[in-house]
């Protein structure tokens, strides 16, 4: 890991002799976790297969390679014109030292939203196929999210576009770059405003570039825009604690959770990183944390809490006012508030007793972009001494920089015409700004708006100039999450069209003839990163071992000591909650709340173009393809509404129409709609998918609200397809999701007692391994990453809302949520279910080719060539875990989402046969990974080790709720949890003997509540 | 017993012995043609031109045999996702029709095979015609499979065939799916070779009648140079009994076979062991209704009223009507089993069959398959051709809906509810079904123009020789019996 | 010497004098080569003397060669040339071997009959039927006797008052 700087520094100077870089040394890239810390081994297809066998022996010529690969992606960077690309992939300069069939994995950073989460992504012959997430990461571990996995397939979205765009058409970067110098010379003369207004930005190195915007322009300003907003929570800490931040939320440190409308396990702030720690703090084994969660819509985290309680929008900040009064009593606080309680009184005592119970390691969150709510929090874990504890803020999260009064004075500008020269960075706004139409009225007083969108969506349409920014994977770049925690981004492919970072763009427009944003970069690192550790002093080194692990913790910079006591809070509490006035006035009966939230898939809707994620069921109501009204049982009743049934709802913001959705759990008085759906201009796959209701958002008080007041709702009589991959949600008594209390727990409730069911036949002899899984239903989420990962890792085809609607989606792993209880408020779990690879697979018995059979190593195996698609193993599955190719789903003009073209195509995972019309399929348990790991473990002359195969949908579940190994092995992970007393088969009684196992759900409701 | 008894008409009736004699009371023939006269009649229908009647019929089936070619091939072209399939029902029409088809078939081979061994003399106006139902309705059975998979060009993987590119790859026997194939084409060509052997003195009759033309060679080919050797007919009657023993057991086989599908699986509603007797009551059952339904219509258009009587109409509808009954049995027990063996899934299934989304099937079969043989009990029911003919149309129904039930209802709520989901049939659906029934009757009516419907040489056996025969005879037919 | 192609043939149109005739043939220690009818007259076996047919054994032979087939080819392929894992389930599930022995025992045994039933009596596509007398197929029947050692007059004079309507010495390549 040193003295390789010879290697870079040739590669940076002379990249003609591109060919002769590389004295050994570590390449800033590895295969694995294993690799980083047991070194380099290399792989091959074929067990013992001979060049990769060979090579093993010369590692130094890959790392040739391979480093060589690193520096001709910075060169693709650094002239992002098309020559260099060509020397990109080098195998001109000699195939012995590329080994088709072996992929490598290298870390970078994620773009998927503004969490930035650390990344490992797998790269096969010059393509990245697969994102994963980065172990070596202290924050997000090795899990991901369903959007993070799908954003490798958005690396190749037909809708890209394929080069610079000024005034509607194609055209060349100098041309652009002159125009827009110009306007900015102009602008400069006139002492007109310059813009940037971006998403957050939480890359240091290209804050550094907008601080030299400043520098360079002097009446430049940056606004910061998130269609997702927490500015109230930056406010409201700048008014209780000075510092206007997002704090850093430390989920694993606290004992008792309450949650006002923050679906911390889907989308809030963070959602990889929170589940991680959450789950973390929830083993059953351990003393697991309670999670209280008000909310109006059943979201992920609302199902996983032990007590969740429906609170209408308008409400919550009565509920956060009577859960202060409460704690500020048992403080024996100064001003207590006073006012009446939301819900049950008794409910709110016990929770806030649970909460004093725990002063110091409970955690108060809530979701709410509203000045008096966000305040009331922060007062609640004033009192309960959290700040500091739980609540971080002096490492703040830089992940929501979002200023909502920013902007609207930014709109104001550009209507008065003060804003000259306008650049869009990583925004939408004519989609999802509050006030869209007058953000595009104003955007056309600017003399020049530019825009980095990859696109032309809603917004790039009406700029001058488009400069197509680089998908994150082929782009260079650095981000900090979280303060001082650092993480590095590494292009993975040569940029696909004429597209240029921004941050070059930017780089050129401040003057740079020949921006280069890697040797940018790599100096920004120097002068201050490099510093702030003393680890290493050589700089090279530390970048590569930065690029390598793709993150660092370095020490924070500047002030970090927060003086703690000293804001006052409470007296700002006390004037916000006046300012506030009197709670709302009881509503009328056929007024409702509408309450606006993320979809877990779709987020804010920038991904909107990506069809993996369209037909990802939504964790809760398992609907694909759209948006829906989410009513409750209670008012569906009274409206006479079934699924489908196309409501109206009309709000003083302008009225829409949408399918309702029967939604157990929704607040009866709250009506959700998801945001981030009615694209209109993204692409073939996410346009006029479902509505758009960012319009009926708005701004309250200066922050953005994503809940409306005195919405009337009525049934217009018109009927919606609604596509749902589950349309039964009781489990009719039946042995699915086994629950125990953590009583029971402790009390040893063990496994001893019960017998297996017998068996008819001998046990057949298996080859030196029998897979198995063991998925731990307590801490699955439903938060869909695996569904999503199994669908990149197998080529799973998306089919269309059509087909869903028809029950004939193909994904390999489903969630399945079922309900139990009342329908107000039902307890939910989420259960994981691909192919149970029975050891007496009905399945196999009776198909009449012998196309599915049991493996020697007791994998339920599909041979899809000798299929002849008689149905009758998916009849006959007691798990319907089977899929059926109704159709040619593959290269398929009727099925055109990412199979039918050939950019699409170039995501497909060249281990996994592409299945044809008429076969059946379903979940291999990632037989393709197993091999790689045999192979591997082949070459290395070892045994396998438990955790050397991983499947797909295990590495990408941020809980660790799946665990994968080796059944023969007494000492493996899965073994041992096979013998954990919570370890159970679904419908064990049928006696198929699945080599799947789960393990029960632990429930834990606080005595009173 | 029966060597008294001579009946001068020779309808054989006063003599036959006793179990006939139960069933055969009256003439089998009306009238009392001679020979020639016999041949003349059933020759007719051949040497004629089609009437009106004969047109119409042939006019609408023909259209939905074209309407099949075309569905299919569109099917083929495009998959079976043109189905109202899905993940959850991965089995309707085509397997329904599958399984109602092969039912169909079987009351011919019971006419043909059964009746003879328990020499019921009143089967032989009607075995011919019944046995060429048996082909065809196993010949629209067989295209099903075929349609079902979507990829006919992959199907020959089914067989063991020799040499196997795929390595020594062969099929596997524990599947009922390869049990099916043996035992459908098994019943498939013994039937065949059954009917065709039944018609070879009557075409070796036709040949001679044939004044040249092509006709006659045709025949002449067909007949194999037959010329009524007593020899050859003496053992011609042996290999008749023989096959007919061999028919009866693998008629049985074949329907409980079929039933094996759904019995051998696990899936609640399909997981019971009264499949098999069930399946072949069943299929008896609908069988004889169609048999009714075509012979109806044929004796009317044909003017054959003299060789199809009401004797035979009533004869069909008892059969018809026991075998209902032992299929409302069977239902019954269904559900008795269901809520004794206490086992949650089966229980919720047979709930849901009778209240679910589905129940109206459920409904309409109970009516047809369990109320309507009860109006059978009465003679002049069973005498009245209208009746009788509706009864025939609402059985086959009934059937129909009863493989609908026992297939899609059971799959459409499985074990996990996660996985339930409906079945809605579409145009494709339903276009195929109708168009089997093209193929079927287009069939049909071609056989009743260009083959005697009715074994000429069977009824001049019965009609002339009867009394004489068995008054000399009565012990050696036995004997024959157990010889054979 | 006359050839053996020559018989005595002897029509009728009512069965039971036909069956008369056939005694009375016999009583005179005719050599009856064949009787022609339209269909089986019951009892003229007896009458003839002809013996029982083998074709059973044949059905026999036939449908265990069959079942000793399907039991052998099934065992080899799933125990013997490639046993795979199927469902848990032992190598040699004989039981589910059970329904295809029975269906091939059924075919190989039936179709077996059929063919030497054919075979036994010459009976093959393309063969040219040879007809003892007009309408044999129709409604008439006839007694072929064997020409060598009969007195035709004697013959003809036994065969009328047995109720044949037309004795006569023909030619045929029965």
């Amino acid at each position: 890991m040193d003295n390789h700087g010879g290697t870079k520094r040739s590669c940076k100077e002379r990249p003609a002799e591109l060919v002769q870089i590389g004295t050994p040394a570590a390449p800033a890239y590895w295969k694995s976790p294993e690799e980083l810390h047991k070194g380099v081994h290399v792989t091959g297809e074929f067990p013992g297969g001979l060049p990769s066998a060979k090579s093993g022996a010369s590692e130094a010529s890959r790392r040739d390679f391979l480093a060589m690969m690193g520096f001709t992606l910075a060169a693709a960077g650094l002239a992002g014109c098309r020559a260099p690309v060509q020397n990109a992939i080098p195998l001109l300069v000699g195939s012995d030292q590329i080994i088709p069939g072996v992929s490598n994995y290298y870390a970078t950073t994620c773009r998927g939203c503004a969490s930035t989460c650390s990344l490992l992504v797998k790269q096969r012959d010059g393509r990245p196929i697969k994102i994963e997430g980065n172990a070596e990461s202290a924050l997000f571990g090795s899990g991901t999210c369903a959007t993070g996995q799908a954003t490798v397939l958005s690396l190749y979205d037909d809708a890209r576009l394929r080069q610079p765009i000024w005034h509607g058409q194609p055209a060349k970067w100098e041309k652009i770059d002159q125009q827009v110098l110009d306007s900015l010379g102009e602008a400069e003369n006139r002492k007109a405003r310059i813009s940037l207004l971006s998403g957050t930005i939480n890359s240091p190195s290209m804050r550094e570039i907008i601080s030299k915007w400043k520098a360079r322009y002097p009446n430049f300003s940056h606004v910061a825009y998130d269609p997702i907003s927490f500015s109230a929570i930056r406010t409201a800490n700048a008014n209780s604690f000075g510092r206007a931040v997002v704090p850093h939320y430390l989920f694993d440190k606290a004992q008792v959770i309450a949650a006002l409308e923050a679906d911390f396990l889907g989308t809030w702030l963070s959602p990889v990183e929170f589940a991680r720690a959450y789950a973390a703090k929830r083993k059953p084994e351990a003393t697991p944390s309670l999670h209280v969660q008000f909310e109006s819509g059943l979201s992920v985290t609302g199902s996983n809490a032990d007590v969740r309680v429906p609170v209408a929008p308008s409400e919550m900040g009565a509920v956060a006012a009577a859960l202060l009064r409460r704690i500020a009593g048992k403080a024996q606080s100064a001003n207590v508030p006073d006012g009446s309680d939301p819900v049950a009184s008794e409910k709110l005592d016990a929770i806030a007793d649970e909460l004093w119970k725990h002063r110091g390691e409970s955690l108060v969150i809530s979701g709410v972009n509203d000045l008096s709510v966000q305040t009331t929090i922060n007062a609640i874990n004033g009192l309960l001494g959290n700040i500091g504890k739980t609540i971080d803020l002096t490492q703040p999260s830089l992940q929501r920089e979002g200023d909502d009064q920013a902007m609207a004075a930014l709109v104001e500008a550009m209507e008065r015409g003060e804003i000259h020269t306008l650049i869009l960075y990583g925004v939408n706004p004519a989609y999802d700004y509050a006030d869209a139409e007058r953000f595009l009225n104003a955007l056309q007083k600017a003399k020049l708006a530019v825009s980095f969108s990859d696109r032309v969506d809603e917004t790039s349409l009406h700029v001058h100039a488009v400069c197509p920014d680089h998908h994150f994977l082929e782009a260079w770049g650095d981000a900090e999450p979280v303060a001082s925690h650092f993480s590095l981004a590494q292009p993975l492919i040569a940029p696909l069209f004429e597209t240029r970072a921004a941050a070059e763009s930017l780089l050129r427009w401040l003057g740079d003839p020949q921006p280069n944003y890697y040797t940018y970069l790599r100096e920004f690192w120097r002068k201050n990163m490099l510093p702030r550790q003393t680890e290493i002093k050589d700089f090279d080194t530390f970048w590569d071992r930065s690029l390598q692990d793709g993150v660092v913790v370095l020490a924070s910079a500047g002030a970090t000591r927060w003086p703690s006591a000293t804001r006052d809070w409470e007296k700002t509490l006390h004037s916000v909650l006046q300012a506030q006035g009197p709670a709302p006035a009881s509503r009328g009966d056929d007024s409702y709340d509408l309450h606006f939230y993320e979809s877990v898939a779709l987020r804010d809707g920038r991904h909107a173009n990506n069809p993996w994620l369209q037909e990802l069921p939504d964790p809760i109501s398992k609907v694909t393809w759209g948006n829906y009204a989410a009513v409750s049982p209670k008012l569906a009743a009274k409206l006479g509404l079934e699924d489908g049934d196309v409501v109206r709802l009309k709000t003083d913001r302008g009225q829409i129409e949408l399918p309702a959705f029967v939604q157990p759990g929704q607040e009866t008085h709250t009506i959700s709609v998801a945001l981030g759906h009615g694209r209109t201009a993204v692409g073939k796959a996410g346009e006029h998918v479902g509505v758009n209701v960012f319009p009926l958002t708005s701004i309250k008080n200066g922050a953005r609200s994503y809940s409306l007041r005195n919405a009337a709702v009525e049934k217009t009589g018109k009927q919606e397809s609604i596509a749902s991959t589950q349309t039964h949600f009781s489990m009719e008594g039946r042995p699915i999701v086994l629950e125990t209390s953590l009583a029971e727990l402790k009390n040893g409730e063990s496994n001893e007692g019960k017998e297996s069911v017998p068996t008819l036949w001998a046990e057949r002899l298996h080859g030196e391994h029998s897979w198995g899984m063991a998925v731990d239903m307590n801490a699955c989420t439903g938060c869909s990453a695996c569904v999503v990962a199994c669908q990149a890792e197998n080529n799973v085809p998306v089919v269309g809302k059509d087909q869903v609607e028809r029950n004939r989606i193909m994904h390999w792993i489903r969630i399945d949520r079922y309900y139990s209880g009342p329908d107000e408020n039902p307890v939910s779990v989420h259960q994981p279910m691909m192919c149970q690879h029975c050891q007496n697979a009905p399945c196999e018995t009776v198909c009449p080719v012998a196309a599915t059979t049991t493996s020697s190593e007791g994998l339920n195996q599909q041979a899809y060539n000798r299929c002849i698609g008689t149905r009758y193993c998916a009849n006959n599955c007691p798990y319907k875990v089977r899929r059926f190719n109704w159709y040619n789903y593959t290269d398929n003009p009727e099925y055109d989402f990412n199979m039918a073209s050939p950019l699409g195509r170039m995501v497909l995972n060249p281990d996994v046969v592409v299945r044809s019309r008429g076969v059946m399929e379903k979940c291999s348990m990632c037989v393709q990974r197993i091999q790689l790991g045999k192979n591997i473990a082949l070459q290395g002359e070892r045994d396998m080790a438990d955790g050397d195969v991983q499947t797909a949908c295990q590495q990408a579940c941020p809980t660790q709720a799946i665990v994968f190994g080796d059944l023969k092995d007494p000492n493996s992970r899965v073994s041992r949890l096979r013998e954990n007393q919570r370890h159970y088969e679904v419908l064990e009684d049928l006696g198929v003997r699945p080599n799947v196992g789960y393990l029960k759900k632990v429930r834990n409701p606080i005595a009173k509540a | 017993m029966s060597t008294i008894t001579v009946d001068v008409h020779g309808t054989g009736a006063g003599a036959t012995p006793a179990p006939a004699q139960v069933l055969a009371p009256t003439p089998l023939v009306e009238g009392r043609p001679t020979l020639h006269q016999i041949t003349e009649d059933i020759a007719y229908p051949l040497e004629a031109r089609p009437g009106k009647g004969w047109w119409i019929c042939f006019a609408i089936a023909f259209a939905a045999l074209l309407n099949l070619g075309g569905m299919v091939t569109y099917l083929f072209a495009k998959g079976v996702g043109i189905w109202g399939l899905s993940n959850s029902v991965g089995w309707a029409f085509a397997i329904t029709n599958f399984v109602f088809w092969i039912g169909i078939g079987h009351a011919g081979t019971l006419i043909s095979a059964i009746l003879l061994l328990f020499r019921q003399k009143w089967r032989t106006s009607i075995n011919r015609s019944a046995e060429a139902m048996t082909i065809f309705a196993v010949m629209c059975a067989g295209i099903f499979p075929l349609i079902h998979v979507g990829r006919p060009w992959d199907v020959f993987f089914i067989f063991p065939y020799f040499p196997n590119q795929r390595g020594p790859l062969w099929i596997n026997f524990r599947s009922p799916l390869v049990w099916d194939v043996f035992a459908i084409s098994t019943y498939f060509t013994i039937s065949l070779v059954f009917w065709y052997l039944g018609m070879i003195p009557d075409l070796a009759t036709l040949r001679d009648r044939a004044r040249g033309g092509i006709k006659k060679i045709v025949f002449r080919i067909l007949s194999l140079g037959w010329n009524g050797s007593h020899r050859t007919w003496s053992r011609y009657e042996i290999v008749s009994l023989i096959l007919a023993g061999l028919a009866t057991p693998l008629v049985l086989s074949v329907h409980s076979i079929v039933s094996m599908d759904f019995a051998t699986s696990l899936l609640p509603g399909w997981h019971t062991t009264i499949f098999p007797p069930y399946f072949v009551a069943g299929a008896i059952y609908s069988g004889f209704g169609m048999v009714l339904t075509l012979l109806i219509l044929t004796r009317q258009t044909m003017h054959l009223q003299h060789y199809i009587t009401l004797e035979h109409l009533d004869k069909m509808a008892k059969v018809t009507m026991f075998t209902g009954m032992i299929v409302s049995y069977a239902y019954i027990t269904e559900f008795f089993t269901a809520w004794y063996s206490g086992n949650m899934y089966e229980q919720y299934h047979f709930i849901n069959r009778a209240t679910g989304p589905y129940a109206w099937c459920f409904y309409l079969m109970v009516l047809c398959n369990v109320i309507t043989p009860q109006l059978l009990w009465t003679k002049k029911a069973r005498t009245n051709v209208v009746f009788l003919f509706i009864v025939s149309i609402l059985v086959n129904i009934g059937m129909w809906f009863e493989r609908f039930v026992i297939i899609v209802v059971s799959q459409h709520r499985s074990q996990l509810p996660s996985g339930w989901g409906m079945f809605y049939p579409t145009i494709w659906d339903i276009g195929i079904l109708i168009g089997s029934f093209g193929l079927f009757f287009t069939c049909f009516l071609i056989f009743i123009r260009v083959l005697p419907m009715i074994a000429m040489w069977e009824i001049k056996g019965v009609v002339a020789h009867g009394a004489h025969k068995i008054a000399l005879n009565t012990d050696e037919d036995e004997r024959e019996v157990v010889n054979a | 010497m006359p050839n053996t192609n020559t018989f005595v043939v002897a029509t009728f149109s009512d069965p039971e004098a036909l069956l008369q005739a056939v005694k009375a043939a016999r009583a005179e220690q005719f050599r009856i080569h064949d009787v022609y009818a339209p269909y089986p007259i019951h009892g003229l076996d007896q009458a003839m003397g002809i013996r029982h047919s083998r074709l059973p054994w044949v059905t026999f032979w036939a449908g265990l060669t069959g079942l000793i087939l399907a039991l052998t080819f099934q065992f080899y392929t799933t125990v013997l040339d490639w046993p795979l894992n199927i469902g848990g389930k032992p190598d040699n599930s004989t039981l589910a071997f059970v329904p295809i022995c029975f269906e091939l025992t059924v075919l190989i045994g039936g179709v077996t009959t059929a063919v030497a039933l054919l075979v036994r009596a010459k009976l093959f596509p393309g063969r040219r039927e040879q007809l003892a007398a007009e309408g044999v197929t129709d409604d008439k029947f006839a007694l072929v006797l064997k020409k060598r050692s009969i007195d035709l007059k004697h013959a003809s004079a036994i065969l009328r008052e047995n109720g044949a309507e037309n004795v006569e010495q023909r030619e045929i390549n029965l």
